[in-house]
């Protein structure tokens, strides 16, 4: 019979936050020997209830996969349990499908996630073999210092994670920003998820504004949610739960009228800009009622015209907060963006009537939104509008005019600083973000490029996985291959002579086009089975660690067991290798060089966090990020509620920021928000994209489901979500799965000018017809493989987007999928 | 009266003394002896029982370090054996509510038509589960012409066919199926995998 053990009174227990998405929700870990159990009796286990009695709808409850047993280093076997916490305030309790299997992500020798990486290894002709630390180290180091010493720092590529959450956190980010950048210098850096060191968001940081700039409180508090290009129900779930739809369902109705005395408030309306009709869709509907919720299913691309037409009908009806725009923003961008993004030298109904025609949504659900967002309430109070957006406009056709058309709207209607008003993105992973300057300008070096074209003499993968999840997936995927392989055979060859020689034979080979490969990662991935050096990193729970969510909301994550075998922390793996390059270069007599890797003598965790504080001040002009003043013990006292960055010292007593800007002061040097003009109203696809529309039926959508986080490092190792999607689904519409003879699970191929994908067909009505979403990064098909290398010029950013493909059906559902549910996973009744 | 004769009376005694077969603290072993049960079933009471017997001694104290979970599983037969509907009664497109494995749990029989992941009947289509959603321990709906089971709270959804697989939504496992068979005619709940919403164990 099922059961689960309960925690006894005497587990031990931590304090700990989710570690995938941004939401961070809060969770309680108890860990105690294996083999005992608290007694059912309320005074006989941790959690105080008495499991002698079905508990009741919303109660504490450990489900199956909330538990599984760890094996501490000393051999002692332990039971662990994850719940969600409810007393954290971002959750209220709630798990998602993701973070309620958070202990069946931890290592087990007994379970799949045996295929930890828990040793380093070093590549041979006939794969990897363990070694030592020291001798990965060293050889490491003396190949990265011969590049640095003949090809210069830029020779040295890493695309490395720069999130909080699993694998993060502001202490391993630390470690990894001043090796890369104060340590070697180089340029050629790229964040995890894209060719280049950049902001996704480098609009909003232009205008002065953040990347978060509400509190959660704030969907509670909106007469208006909008969200364009993202699905909060799947993929920032408790945040939608916890918070969006208690506004849409009223139940925030008296916190509204508590806030906002005398102001007209009640249920909160929806507005979702998304080709697809998501389960995001439908959950609003539910909640408030299909009359509240303003589904606008463009087209791809064509956010731009969409978003400056309302923008532009709020405009014609005076509906702009002119009151903000004069004191808090350079009203000459003002005139600016008025003229080239809106249009004002057109009549309006021709203009509004061109963005419906481009972006397929009628002309009065434009004005629609118009009203939702901006028409005065009654008495003539300001409408509050909370604005969030995600990857399908930060992935979209034109990043920067993406960013700047959304934020554009929330400043030419004041909502940004006040409650219920923001305007941020929802966010993927967490944030950690603390790191010495970039060296580079913007817009940044295209690592991808450089590493297939050859610029690249050392590229080190860090918690990412490339081959997966970039553009032209399978080009850079051929590159490590091929340009690893002179390597490869170089480091057989010299196997068992001494060091120095090899790192010769190395240099000689980069010479003639290799590439020396390292990889840190918690799995051998797609991406580190190439490399030359595979590194082991400790993951969550397994160190200390801290971030930030979607609200800013910093929290201890604490460490709970130990790492498999003899995988460190990423701050620890960095402070090894700068160490030996320091070694290196003071036997050189370089104390130039040699200095560049002074300082990582850090002992603990905390030690990093300490270190990397004092990048901030806590004077109020810290990035979003700033935590001067925090310490570990601080954080403990905090527990899940934490606190919310920029933190300010106020006679040395550090206060969080529930909301930003409510100063009225924004990033730029007036202290001014800034318009961001358009420099035209509609950019067009582009001549290579017009080119793959016309040649290809369908619109390839991609990015992530509920169940599946990122690209299943963990998930592809619990049987629970390997089950679920044991391929990449490709959701098809009914109409055009009947016309190609598809039905749900026949594999599909999907292929473009770029290269082809395998799916397992998903037939809903989700898409519409001529259009297919799929999952974005599986280990057995990327959507990468289709997509063009086309950046955004001004910020280096892909059309991760923008694919058009053809779909062909290769053959029936394979036995493997047999327990695949094809159920529409959009519906609530 | 309880009486012995065979494995079906054999079970319905678990059923009558559920709460001394399964609750490890209070098995009582003089039930067991009046019924005159110890040599006939002793081995499949002690498989699940060793720790129970133990606390019951004294042998395991509970104290604060907690006590000995069950050395192995408790076997299938501590489940009682509860009469669904005969199978004349429900053809396909039936839904039929019960509660298994005691009132407060309740649970839906489905007969959906076709082969089902767990089914028994001539069609297989004969399938059982909790009620109870795995997330947050809402009662489900039946979507008959989706032919899936929504939840109204946070909107987890469940496929009767595919052993109560989680379609999307916020659940942490599949929905709890009944392990049904047919005797003379009559569908009957035997067991379950899984474990039900707001417990530690499926027999309280």
């Amino acid at each position: 019979m099922t059961r689960v053990p309960l925690p006894p009174k005497s587990a031990e227990t931590f304090q700990t936050v989710c570690q995938f998405c941004i939401v961070g929700c809060g969770y309680k870990v108890f860990k105690w020997p294996e083999g005992k159990s608290g007694a059912p009796e309320a005074d006989g286990n941790a959690l105080g209830i008495d499991f002698r009695q079905q508990q009741s709808a919303d109660s504490i409850w450990i489900s199956p996969n909330m538990h599984s047993v760890v094996t501490d280093k000393d051999g002692t076997r332990k039971n662990v349990v994850i719940i969600p916490d409810n007393e954290c305030s971002v959750n209220g309790g709630l798990a998602s499908v993701r973070g309620a299997g958070l202990a069946q992500t931890l290592y087990a020798p007994d379970r799949d996630t045996k295929a930890r990486l828990k040793k380093p290894l070093l590549l041979g002709v006939n794969g990897h073999t363990d070694v030592d630390w020291d001798e990965a180290v060293d050889l490491g180091a003396r190949v990265i210092k011969a590049v640095i010493d003949r090809w210069g720092p830029d020779a040295v590529g890493m695309k490395f994670f720069d999130h909080g959450g699993g694998g993060g956190g502001f202490e391993n980010n630390w470690a990894v920003g001043r090796f890369f950048f104060s340590g070697i210098g180089t340029r050629l850096a790229s964040i995890h998820n894209r060719p280049a060191y950049n902001s996704e968001v480098h609009a909003a940081g232009d205008a002065g504004l953040a990347p978060l700039t509400n509190g959660y409180v704030d969907a509670r508090l909106a007469d208006t949610i909008m969200v364009v290009g993202a699905n909060p129900y799947e993929t920032q779930t408790n945040y939608f739960l916890n918070h969006m739809i208690l506004n849409l369902n009223s139940e925030s109705a008296e916190l509204k009228e508590r806030t906002f005395a005398g102001e007209p408030s009640g249920s909160g309306r929806m507005i979702i800009v998304d080709p697809r009709r998501t389960m995001t869709v439908a959950a609003a509907e539910a909640a408030a009622g299909k009359e509240n919720v303003l589904h606008l299913q463009i087209e791809p691309g064509t956010d731009i015209p969409l978003l400056n037409a309302i923008a532009r009908v709020v405009l014609d009806k005076r509906w702009h907060d002119i009151a903000f725009v004069r004191q808090r923003a350079e009203w000459q961008t003002f005139e600016a963006y008025q003229r080239s993004s809106l249009g004002v030298d057109r009549p309006s109904a021709e203009f509004v009537g061109e963005a419906a025609a481009i972006s397929d949504v009628n002309e009065t659900d434009i004005y629609k939104a118009a009203e939702w967002i901006a028409e005065p309430k009654k008495g003539g109070a300001r409408r509050r509008t909370l604005f969030h957006y995600e990857k399908g406009l930060i992935w979209g056709l034109k990043n920067y005019e993406n960013i700047a058309s959304i934020v554009d709207l929330a400043l030419m209607t004041g909502n940004v600083g006040k409650p219920g008003t923001g305007c941020s993105r929802l966010g993927g992973h967490q944030e950690a973000y603390v790191r010495p300057p970039y060296p580079g300008g913007r817009p940044a070096l295209n690592v991808d490029e450089a590493v297939r074209r050859g610029e690249a003499k050392v590229f080190w993968i860090g918690g990412c996985n490339p081959v997966l999840t970039t553009l032209r997936a399978e080009a850079m995927e051929n590159a490590l291959i091929e340009r690893g392989a002179s390597v490869r055979a170089v480091l057989e060859e010299t196997k068992g002579k001494p060091v120095g020689e090899r790192v010769v034979a190395v240099v000689e080979a980069l010479k003639d086009g290799g590439m020396f490969i390292l990889a840190q990662d918690l799995y051998m991935t797609a991406s580190a089975q190439h490399a030359h050096v595979v590194l082991s990193a400790a993951g969550w729970g397994e160190m200390n660690l801290t971030s930030i969510n979607g609200e800013r909301r910093l929290r201890l994550y604490e460490q709970f067991m130990d790492p498999p075998g003899e995988a460190l922390p990423d701050w620890k793996i960095m402070a090894k290798f700068a160490n030996r390059l320091r070694e290196l270069y003071e036997h050189d007599r370089n104390p130039l060089m040699a200095n560049r890797f002074r300082d990582y003598s850090w002992r603990t965790d905390e030690d990093v966090f300490i270190h990397a504080r004092y990048s901030f001040k806590g004077d109020g002009t810290d990035p979003m990020e700033g935590y001067a003043g925090l310490t570990y013990d601080l954080l403990r006292k905090l527990g899940n509620e934490g606190i919310q960055t920029p933190v300010r010292l106020v006679n040395g007593t550090p206060v969080g920021t529930p909301r930003l800007f409510e100063n009225g002061r924004f990033g730029t040097p007036s202290g001014k928000a800034r318009f961001i003009p358009a420099p035209r109203p509609w950019p067009g696809y582009g001549a290579g994209f017009e080119r793959q529309r016309k040649n290809h039926r369908f619109w390839i959508n991609n990015g992530r489901v509920n169940h599946i986080w990122q690209t299943l490092y963990h998930h592809q190792h619990i049987e629970f979500y390997r089950e679920r999607y044991p391929m990449p689904c490709l959701e098809i519409n009914p109409a055009d799965a009947s016309e190609l003879a598809i039905s749900s699970g026949d594999l599909l191929e999907i292929s473009n000018d770029v290269g082809s994908v395998r799916a397992m067909a998903y037939i809903t009505d989700a898409v519409k017809t001529n259009h297919a979403f799929m999952l974005f990064g599986q280990p057995r098909g990327a959507a990468g493989d289709l997509i063009s290398d086309h950046v955004d010029p001004i910020t280096t950013i892909p059309y991760y987007k923008g694919a058009w493909a053809d779909i062909r059906r290769i053959g029936p559902a394979p036995e493997e999928l047999k327990n695949v549910s094809f159920l529409f996973r959009n519906r609530v009744d | 009266m309880l009486t012995f004769d065979g494995f079906d009376t054999c079970r319905r005694f678990h059923n009558v003394l559920i709460v001394y077969c399964t609750d490890e603290y209070v098995l009582d072993m003089t039930i067991i002896k009046e019924a005159g049960m110890m040599d006939v079933k002793r081995r499949n009471f002690l498989k699940g029982g060793v720790a129970s017997l133990a606390v019951a001694s004294g042998l395991v104290g509970v104290d604060n370090q907690g006590v000995a979970e069950a050395a192995t599983p408790q076997p299938e037969n501590t489940y009682p054996t509860v009469d669904i509907a005969p199978l004349v009664s429900i053809p396909p497109g039936t839904e039929v509510a019960f509660d298994y494995p005691d009132e407060a749990s309740p649970s839906v029989l489905l007969r959906l038509g076709k082969p089902a992941e767990g089914g028994i009947g001539p069609d297989k289509d004969i399938v059982a589960f909790s009620l109870l959603c795995t997330h947050k321990g809402c009662p489900l709906n039946y979507v008959a012409d989706r032919k899936s089971l929504v939840c109204p709270c946070h909107w987890s959804s469940f496929d009767p066919s595919k052993g109560g697989r989680l379609v999307i939504g916020q659940a942490s496992q599949s929905l709890p199926q009944m392990q049904l068979d047919i005797q003379d005619g009559m569908v009957r709940a035997v067991g379950l995998d899984g474990l039900i919403y707001g417990r530690h164990t499926n027999i309280l």
